[in-house]
């Protein structure tokens, strides 16, 4: 139920493949609901799965935050489900679950003990094909959703300006720049139709992936899945909205007061190269020598040496994705929060030199080694849990349709050589195609005025 | 990464159903409990207790070395002291710089950072395990050699003062601020967190005396999990690199003195806030106490996940709420229950009401079969998912080493769930969720709320620092 949003992560990872192999068994069932099984017996634990394709960018004008709220629905009930069974269920069988949307992507999990692997089955395929669709759930979450933006965005520093601000500042295309999170006035629109309608195009077998990782037999589990999923009917694939930016680039800056904020922060992103391209290899790679283990630049040259940064965390997609759920069009961009006698100017010239420092001296190799080992340690940590599994596994398949990525991307990011790191910083990381956000401590007062 | 069947966990079976009934939920076999693998301890002649597991399913090694040393040993004008030597351990010792310590670490795959608990300071980390004897040089480093660099304190500092304000833009750290000062007193686990004032008087002096007095050998234990070395070569690493690390004199613990509950209600002034953070509760059972099984059944039955009773009142019944839960803070002295809101300004009335009505009912009747069952389940099910990792793992075998807790304490703990009786939940519930003993903290805007609260006693409004 949380929507996807990286705040306090001071450190990316860029974590993709296995150190050994990851067994997949990829396959499609006839309604064209593709399924992904990773089979490991070490614990007894599963982790179901579910990843559709469609995520906050198809929304339509005057109903932002509708995919979001949509996601709420899904907890609401379904035929054989009553409304409040689908926690209840899982939780009484000892899992957690959660379910998060995205730009890109809507995803559900259960983590369960491995001998409860059809009840979560049972509850994905009961909502799948029947999903309780009424004005009372639909009201009832709007409540919740607004509860939620509350909560988590309007009480508290830099939220807003980041969910709702930055993404204006940096697309110009409205189905990437509106806010995923919504407009209560937006929120307040959304009719049962509505729901009904994303439900029938989107929530379709053949525009979803099943991944189930953990203590599973093989022969099993497929003929569990058969049963519970193999007769949902298709429906036609659901057109794609268009994405594309404007080619033109030109600098951009604004000011953001924060009622809530007692230190300055400030956003800085460049508009990032295609997903999975070698740009995208290097730009990955330049952001681990950047801001990656406590060796990286930053900490070295800026929160020690200028002593200016106090915390800072930058992604490939941030914030709502990392480098595995970046898709173009994208920012690589950063997060910045330092200390009240520089000038946000400062910081942004601070951050423009760093760059120029990789544009004129490229990489040192011993660096870049480091770089390395830590992607590979970090990988081999993140891999440990089945969920972090099961989510790669979904993304590589949705966004790329090569869930074996999560074995072999590693190499891709290990084999970035500094003359593409340098070349990456000169295409993408200048002044001119900079967006700056600088987020100012404000007297409360002046919250009313950003509302 | 080769991954083998772990010898200490049940292996689960998959529910084989023949013919599918949509209509009601799969039936299916209870939750297997955790098998705790095997531990090999000893100790050095300095003091040094050693834990040794062996966890062979990731080509890693975590590391914790923990001392009797968190926040409740600052001294009382130095809250915060344990937390600043904790974060400047790692900055630079007699022979290594930060980027030193930094380059190496990240060279060799491992991280390694300071943290102290109110109970205990740890150094810890983890490090691809062809690298363990690397690691543990560069943890035998810090922990004996750290130098505190002036410049690295004086940072430190700047930057702890900047933290500490952006944290006091949370509603969430003002009330747990306050809850904490109300329910321990004069007792240190009051201290939440360091303050301007006390970051101003901390130097490297009283840095350097606070490592003296605490981090020796005879107050710590190290235990190594994962990928080990032969055990007579782990100890030898071991041995070379802790054996010389003098002994020192324990200095004596805090009083185990803490205030009578009652009820109080404060109000802490946050204007411009659009929503109410409400906080209620008491001091409750340690780990160690009789109560506490009975007391983590009943905290999850009235606010743990999304099938509590907070949760199906305060957000999914009558939709105040995005979050409603309650918890349980387990120190090593003392324990706290505390149910947890937030609701928008207008429903702080209803909302502090409905909390209230909620606490009362646990003691008034007795949780129906059915109900207890399914909440035995979430809990084990949760510990069982909480050991996937070896960080977790590690994690929980260092809190049964410095916590005092029995050596069963995780492999009974899915058991000792299960045996708990109704009658004893009650109980429970009567001494340690009574309204007329609760402390209320609510953090929100006085000039929107502070009437709505009047009907709940006399309310104490202070203003957010």
């Amino acid at each position: 139920m949380k929507f996807a949003f990286l705040l306090l992560i001071l450190f990316c990872a860029v974590v993709q493949a296995a150190p050994t192999v990851i067994p997949i068994e990829k396959y499609t069932l006839k309604n064209g609901m593709r399924v992904i099984l990773s089979q490991d017996n070490a614990v007894p634990v599963i982790t179901l799965y579910m990843i559709y394709d469609v995520g906050a960018r198809v929304e339509e004008k005057g109903r932002t935050g509708f995919a979001h709220l949509f996601e709420h629905m899904m907890f609401e009930g379904s035929a054989n489900v009553p409304k409040g069974m689908h926690f209840k269920l899982v939780e009484s069988n000892g899992g957690t679950l959660n379910g998060s949307t995205h730009p890109d992507y809507t995803d559900y999990f259960e983590v369960l003990p491995s001998n409860k692997l059809a009840v979560g089955l049972w509850l994905e395929s009961d909502r799948m094909r029947s999903l309780a669709i009424t004005k009372e759930n639909l009201d009832n979450q709007k409540e919740a959703v607004k509860q939620e933006r509350r909560l988590s965005f309007d009480n508290r520093p830099y939220a807003t300006a980041i969910v709702d601000h930055w993404p204006q500042l940096a697309f110009q295309n409205w189905q990437n720049s509106h806010s995923l999170i919504g407009s209560f006035e937006d929120l307040n629109a959304s009719s049962v139709e509505d729901v009904a309608r994303f439900f029938r195009t989107y929530y379709a077998p053949d525009n979803a992936v099943l991944v189930i990782v953990g203590d599973i037999r093989i022969p099993e589990t497929k003929k569990l899945i058969e049963q519970y999923f193999g007769d949902i009917p298709s429906q036609p694939k659901p057109a794609k909205p268009d994405l594309s930016e404007p080619a033109n680039i030109a600098p951009r800056s604004e000011v953001y007061h924060d009622a809530h904020a007692r230190v300055p922060g400030v956003i800085i992103g460049y508009p990032g190269p295609i997903r999975r391209s070698p740009d995208y290899y290097a730009l990955a790679m330049l952001d681990v020598l950047f801001t990656g283990g406590p060796s990286s630049r930053f900490q070295l040259n800026l929160v020690k040496g200028k002593e200016s940064l106090i915390q800072y965390q930058a992604e490939m997609g941030w914030p709502f994705a990392s480098s595995s759920d970046y898709k173009d069009p994208g920012d690589y961009a950063m997060f910045l929060l330092f200390k009240p006698n520089f000038t946000p100017q400062q910081i942004v010239d601070q951050v423009q030199e760093e760059i120029a420092k990789i544009q004129k001296d490229g990489v040192d190799a011993k660096e870049l080694d480091r770089a390395r080992t830590l992607l590979r340690s970090e990988q081999i940590i993140s891999l440990q849990s089945s969920l972090h599994r099961a989510q790669l596994l979904g993304r590589y398949e949705i966004f790329d349709g090569k869930p074996e990525l999560i074995n072999t991307n590693l190499e891709n990011f290990l084999t970035v050589t500094p003359a593409e790191i340098q070349g990456a910083a000169k295409k993408y990381l200048t002044p001119e195609r900079r967006t700056v956000l600088q987020i100012l401590p404000a007297p409360a007062p002046a919250a009313q005025e950003n509302h | 990464m080769r991954r083998e069947i772990l010898p200490f966990l049940f292996a689960g079976t998959t529910l084989m159903a023949q013919t599918i009934d949509r209509t009601k939920p799969p039936e299916t076999p209870p939750v297997p409990s955790f098998k705790m693998p095997p531990v090999h301890e000893t100790r050095l002649p300095n003091g040094l207790a050693i834990v040794l597991v062996e966890d062979v399913r990731f080509p890693l090694v975590s590391m914790r070395l923990s001392f009797q040393a968190g926040n409740k040993f600052d001294p009382q004008d130095l809250p915060g002291l344990a937390g600043m030597v904790a974060g400047l351990v790692t900055q630079g010792t007699t022979t290594r710089s930060y980027r030193d310590l930094a380059e190496e670490l990240t060279s060799i795959g491992a991280t390694l950072d300071g943290h102290a608990s109110p109970d205990v300071f740890t150094i810890g980390g983890s490090v691809l395990s062809e690298n363990t004897a690397k690691l543990l040089d560069l943890l035998a480093d810090v922990a004996l050699n750290a130098n505190f660099p002036e410049n690295e304190v004086q940072l430190r500092k700047q930057n702890a003062k900047q933290t500490l304000a952006a944290q006091r833009s949370q509603p969430a750290f003002l009330a747990n601020e306050k809850f904490d000062a109300l329910v321990f007193g004069s007792h240190p686990y009051s201290f939440f967190s360091a303050t301007t004032e006390s970051l101003d008087r901390m130097d490297r002096n009283s840095i350097v005396e606070f490592r003296d007095a605490f981090l020796v050998p005879n107050n710590a234990v190290l235990l190594l999990v994962g990928q080990l070395p032969p055990q007579a070569e782990t100890l030898q690493l071991v041995r070379d690199r802790f054996g010389s690390w003098k002994k020192g004199t324990l200095p004596a613990e805090p009083a185990k003195k803490f205030p009578e509950s009652k009820r109080r209600l404060v109000l802490v002034d946050r204007a411009g806030s659009v929503q109410a953070d409400i906080h209620i509760g008491r001091l409750a059972a340690t780990r160690t106490d009789p109560d506490y099984y009975p007391l983590v059944v009943g905290n999850a039955i009235l606010g743990g996940g999304a099938s509590s009773r907070l949760f199906l009142d305060v957000r999914e019944k009558k939709g105040l709420a995005y979050d409603a839960h309650s918890e349980l803070d387990r120190r090593r002295d003392a324990g706290v229950f505390t149910a947890v809101t937030q609701v928008r300004n207008e429903e702080v009335g209803p909302g502090v009401e409905a909390v209230l009505d909620n606490l009362s009912q646990m003691a008034k009747a007795p949780v129906a079969a059915s109900e207890l069952t399914d909440v035995k389940n979430y809990i084990s099910g949760g510990f069982l998912i909480s050991l996937e990792t070896q960080a977790s793992l590690t994690d929980q075998i260092d809190l049964v080493k410095t916590m005092g807790l029995p050596d069963d304490y995780l492999e009974m703990f899915t058991s000792r769930v299960r045996s708990v009786e109704p009658d004893q939940i009650q109980a429970a519930a009567r001494k340690y969720m009574d309204p007329s003993q609760a402390t209320i903290v609510v953090v929100g805007d006085a000039a929107q709320i502070e009437k709505s609260l009047e009907k709940f006693g006399p309310v104490q409004v202070e203003k957010a620092k």
